[in-house]
C-alpha cells in the first residue's frame, strides 16, 4: 500500500493544526457556527443527531493494521466503542464531542490518516475496486493513479467550493466493483492495442433525487493527461453548474441539460489549459512521478507466486466449505486468495465493527495478510494477501472474531446507510429494517438457495445506501412524520451479474415499517416460484417484469391497507 | 496579500446606488461594472486608471481583449461558499496573464485567504466583521501544496523532480 513521504506526513499534521485553530476560534466565539460549518465539513465533521459525526478517509479503501488499531482506539477513547464503514470506503464515528475533535485529528495524523474532503462541496475521497492490485481480471492496477488523483485533489484551491459534492471512482478490472457509472467521474483503466495505458472517462453519474448513469466523454484518455482532463471537467462544472437549487447542483444535471455542449466545453477547456495556461502542461504526469508512486504498490515483502499448498482437511466442516465458496476470492498471484471479513451479521448494523473487532481484524491481517486490509464498497473488510495454505486457520480466526458469516454477495450482505438512528438527514431508519431482514433470512441454506442478490437500503433520497442500484432497493421516506419505505426492483451497480448500471423501478406506494420484511420475503418467494433453473433474482425480474412482484408485495400490506381504507 | 481598508482605498465604484444606470463620467480610479465599461470603453482616456467589477457568473473570456486596460479587476463573492470567482481569478492570471490587481469583494471571510492567494487574488476587502490579524494567520499553516497554483505554477512532483 501507499507509503507516506515526509511531505505527506507533514501535510496531514499541518491540516490538523489548521483545523485546531479553526475549532478554537469557533469555541472562543470568534468564528461563527455558520462559517465554521463548511470548514469542519471539509475535515469530515458533520453535526448529526447525537453529536458530530466524523468521516475518516480511507483512500481507495487501503488500510493497515496499525491504522485499524488507531480507529479502534478512537472508538474506545473518544466514541462509544464502535465504527461504521461506508460504501465510499470511509470510516465513520458518531459520538465524538466536538471539543475533542482536534485531538482526534492529531491522533489520525500520527498514523497517516485524516478526514480531508470527506464531506463538503469539494472533490471527495477517491474510491476504487476493493480488489485493486490483486484481481485476476485486472488490466491495470488503479491504485497509483488513485493516489496521484488523491494528491492532486487534496486542498485544490480552485475547487474547494463547487456547486455540490464531487465523487470520483476508479477501476482497472473487467468487473466493475466500484460502481463507476454512478459517480460524478468514473474512470476505467485499460490498455489499447499498442499496450498503452489510458482511461475510459465517464462523467455525470449520480444517485440522489435524480438517478443518472454517467456519460462516456472519452473512450481512451492517455494516462499522462488525467489530472489536466479532470481539471478541465471540474472547472467547467465550477463555472456553470447550478447553484440556485441544491437538488440540481450535481454535475449530472449540467451534463444532462447541456449534453454535447458540455462535452465540447470540457474538450475546449482541456486544450486551453495545455496550450495557453502558465505551466499548463506541468500537470501532465511524467513517467518518473508515476514510478515513484507506483513503487509503494509493489508486492509486500515475502509475497510471491507459490504452489497452492495442501488441500483443506478432508473432514473440514460444511461451514468452512461455504466460507470458501462465498468469502474467498480469486487472486492474480498463484497460491494466494483474497478473503472478505464479513461485517454483515445479526445483532450489528451492516458495516459496523466494535473496537474489539477492529483490533481483531488488525491482528488477523497481521497474521494472514501482511498487515494490510481493504474497506470494500459493499461495507466489508477484505484481506488482500492470504496464502492458500492459511485458509483454514484464517477461517477459524475469522469465525472466532465474528467475521466468518459465509454470506458475501447474498441477501444478508446488504448495503445500508446509518439511517435515522444517527443521520440528521434521514427520513427513516435503516438499521432496524436491515436487522429484521437479517434475522428473517438467518437460515444459511435458504440464503444459498436465493443466491446472488444486491439488497441496498437508504434512509433518505440522498442515497448513501445506494438503493437505486440494488436488485432490491429500499428507500426511507417521511409521510406525516412517520417512517415509510419505497421499494424498487431491477437496479444495477454495473457489475457483471447486474448488467449495465441502471436505477431500479419503484413497485408502488410506500410500505409501512412493519411491512418491509414481509415485502422482501414476498418478493423472494415470487422469485423462487417463478425462476428458471439457476436463474438469479435480477434475471427473473428482467424476464417476467415487475407485475408479479408488485402483486405479491401488495398482498402483504396491512398497515398501508388500513391507512388507505380509513 | 493586500488588505484593503475601504476608507483609504482610492478605488471607488462608479455611479450611485441611488441612481443605477445613470451615465458615468470618466474619472481616475473608478471601478466600473461590465455594462458601464462597455458603454465607455471606446471613449475612456488611455491614461485614466480604471478598474472592472466582474460578477461571478460573467465569462472572463469576454473581457480578455480589454484586460490590459484595467489596473484592477474586482471579483465578487455573493456568499463565501460560492466558489466561482476562484476559477475567474485562475483564468485571469494563468490564461490571460493579467498583471494588475485582482481583488476579492463581498462576503470575504478570513479562512478563504489560502484559497484566494493560491488562485491569483492579491488583494481582499474583508467583510466588516473579519480580523486582518486572523486572516494573516490563516496563510501560515502550509509551506507547500501538492498541486500547482497561480503562485507556484508547478505541482509538488514537478518541483521535487526539477
Amino acid at each position: 500500500m501507499y507509503q507516506y513521504t515526509e511531505f505527506d506526513r507533514q501535510f496531514v499534521h499541518q491540516r490538523a493544526a489548521q483545523y485546531r485553530d479553526q475549532l478554537e476560534r469557533n469555541l472562543a466565539g470568534t468564528l461563527g457556527d455558520d462559517e465554521f460549518r463548511p470548514l469542519r465539513l471539509q475535515n469530515g465533521w458533520y453535526v448529526q443527531r447525537h453529536a458530530p459525526m466524523l468521516r475518516i478517509a480511507v483512500p481507495y479503501g487501503e488500510i493497515s493494521s496499525k491504522q485499524l488499531r488507531a480507529l479502534a482506539r478512537i472508538a474506545r477513547e473518544y466514541d462509544r466503542g464502535y465504527a461504521h464503514f461506508t460504501t465510499r470506503q470511509n470510516c465513520q464515528f458518531n459520538w465524538i464531542p466536538l471539543d475533542r475533535s482536534a485531538d482526534v485529528m492529531d491522533l489520525l495524523a500520527s498514523v497517516d490518516m485524516h478526514g480531508i474532503q470527506t464531506s463538503g462541496n469539494c472533490i471527495r475521497n477517491i474510491t476504487s475496486d476493493g480488489h485493486a492490485g490483486i484481481a485476476p481480471d485486472e488490466a491495470v492496477d488503479p491504485r497509483p493513479y488513485a493516489e496521484l488523483l488523491r494528491q492532486w485533489s487534496t486542498l485544490h484551491p480552485e475547487f474547494a467550493f463547487l456547486p455540490r459534492k464531487f465523487k470520483i471512482a476508479i477501476t482497472g478490472a473487467a468487473e466493475d466493483r466500484a460502481a463507476i457509472a454512478w459517480h460524478d467521474i468514473g474512470l476505467q483503466l485499460k490498455k489499447n492495442a499498442a499496450g498503452e495505458v489510458g482511461f475510459k472517462v465517464l462523467v455525470g453519474g449520480g444517485m440522489g433525487r435524480t438517478p443518472i448513469v454517467g456519460t462516456e466523454i472519452r473512450e481512451f484518455l492517455p494516462w499522462q493527461q488525467i489530472l489536466v482532463f479532470i481539471e478541465a471537467v471540474v472547472r467547467v462544472y465550477n463555472r456553470y453548474g447550478r447553484r440556485d437549487n441544491m437538488y440540481k447542483a450535481r454535475i449530472k444535471i449540467l451534463v444532462k441539460a447541456e449534453g454535447q455542449k458540455f462535452i465540447d466545453a470540457v474538450n475546449a477547456e482541456f486544450a486551453n489549459i495545455l496550450e495557453h495556461d502558465v505551466d499548463g502542461a506541468a500537470h501532465l504526469l511524467p513517467q518518473a512521478e508515476f514510478d515513484r508512486v507506483a513503487k509503494s504498490f509493489a508486492l509486500p515483502a515475502g509475497v510471491a507466486e507459490r504452489a497452492a499448498g495442501g488441500a483443506p482437511d478432508f473432514d473440514a466442516p460444511i461451514a468452512f466449505a461455504r466460507w470458501l465458496e462465498r468469502n474467498v476470492h480469486a487472486h492474480k498471484l498463484a497460491g494466494y486468495r483474497a478473503v472478505t471479513l464479513s461485517l454483515k451479521r445479526a445483532g450489528q448494523a451492516p458495516g459496523d465493527a466494535t473496537a474489539d473487532q477492529l483490533d481483531a481484524a488488525a491482528a488477523i491481517a497481521e497474521r494472514f495478510s501482511h498487515g494490510e486490509l481493504r474497506v470494500t464498497h459493499d461495507q466489508n473488510l477484505l484481506l488482500p494477501w492470504v496464502h492458500q495454505s492459511d485458509l483454514q486457520a484464517l477461517w477459524k480466526a475469522a469465525r472466532d472474531a465474528s467475521f466468518a458469516t459465509p454470506n458475501i454477495g447474498l441477501l444478508t450482505d446488504m448495503i445500508a446507510c446509518p439511517g435515522g438512528d444517527f443521520c440528521a438527514l434521514a427520513n427513516a431508519r435503516s438499521i432496524p429494517i436491515a436487522e429484521e431482514i437479517t434475522q428473517r433470512f438467518a437460515e444459511i441454506d435458504e440464503l444459498y438457495d436465493i443466491g446472488d442478490i444486491d439488497l441496498h437500503i437508504s434512509g433518505c433520497i440522498n442515497s448513501c445506501g445506494h438503493h437505486h442500484s440494488g436488485h432490491i432497493g429500499i428507500l426511507g421516506v417521511d409521510k406525516d412524520g412517520k417512517e415509510w419505505y419505497q421499494v424498487s426492483l431491477g437496479g444495477s451497480d454495473g457489475s457483471t451479474i447486474s448488467g449495465n448500471a441502471v436505477p431500479g423501478k419503484v413497485i408502488g406506494p410506500s410500505f409501512a415499517a412493519d411491512e418491509v420484511a414481509d415485502v422482501i420475503e414476498a418478493l423472494i418467494d415470487t422469485y423462487r416460484d417463478q425462476r428458471d433453473p439457476s436463474e438469479l433474482f435480477i434475471d427473473t425480474v428482467r424476464r417476467i417484469g415487475l407485475d408479479p412482484f408488485k402483486a405479491s408485495a401488495n398482498s402483504v400490506r396491512r398497515s398501508t391497507a388500513l391507512a388507505q381504507t380509513s | 496579500m493586500k488588505f484593503i481598508d475601504s476608507n483609504l482605498d482610492p478605488w471607488q465604484a462608479a455611479g450611485s446606488d441611488d441612481a443605477p444606470g445613470a451615465p458615468v463620467q470618466p474619472a481616475a480610479n473608478l471601478l466600473l461594472d461590465l455594462a458601464q465599461w462597455r458603454s465607455l470603453r471606446a471613449d475612456w482616456p488611455a491614461d485614466l486608471p480604471v478598474g472592472l467589477k466582474l460578477a461571478n457568473d460573467a465569462d472572463v473570456e469576454e473581457i480578455a481583449a480589454d484586460l490590459s486596460r484595467f489596473a484592477v479587476v474586482a471579483l465578487h463573492f455573493p456568499k463565501w461558499v460560492d466558489g466561482r470567482a476562484y476559477s475567474q481569478a485562475h483564468l485571469l492570471r494563468a490564461r490571460y496573464r493579467f498583471a494588475g490587481q485582482v481583488r476579492a469583494t463581498g462576503d470575504v471571510v478570513v479562512d478563504m485567504l489560502p484559497l484566494l492567494q493560491r488562485s491569483g487574488f492579491d488583494a481582499v476587502v474583508l467583510r466588516g466583521d473579519q480580523s486582518v490579524d486572523i486572516a494573516k494567520r490563516t496563510l501560515g499553516f502550509f509551506p507547500a501544496y501538492y498541486q500547482g497554483d497561480v503562485l507556484v505554477t508547478r505541482p509538488h512532483f514537478g518541483r521535487v523532480a526539477a
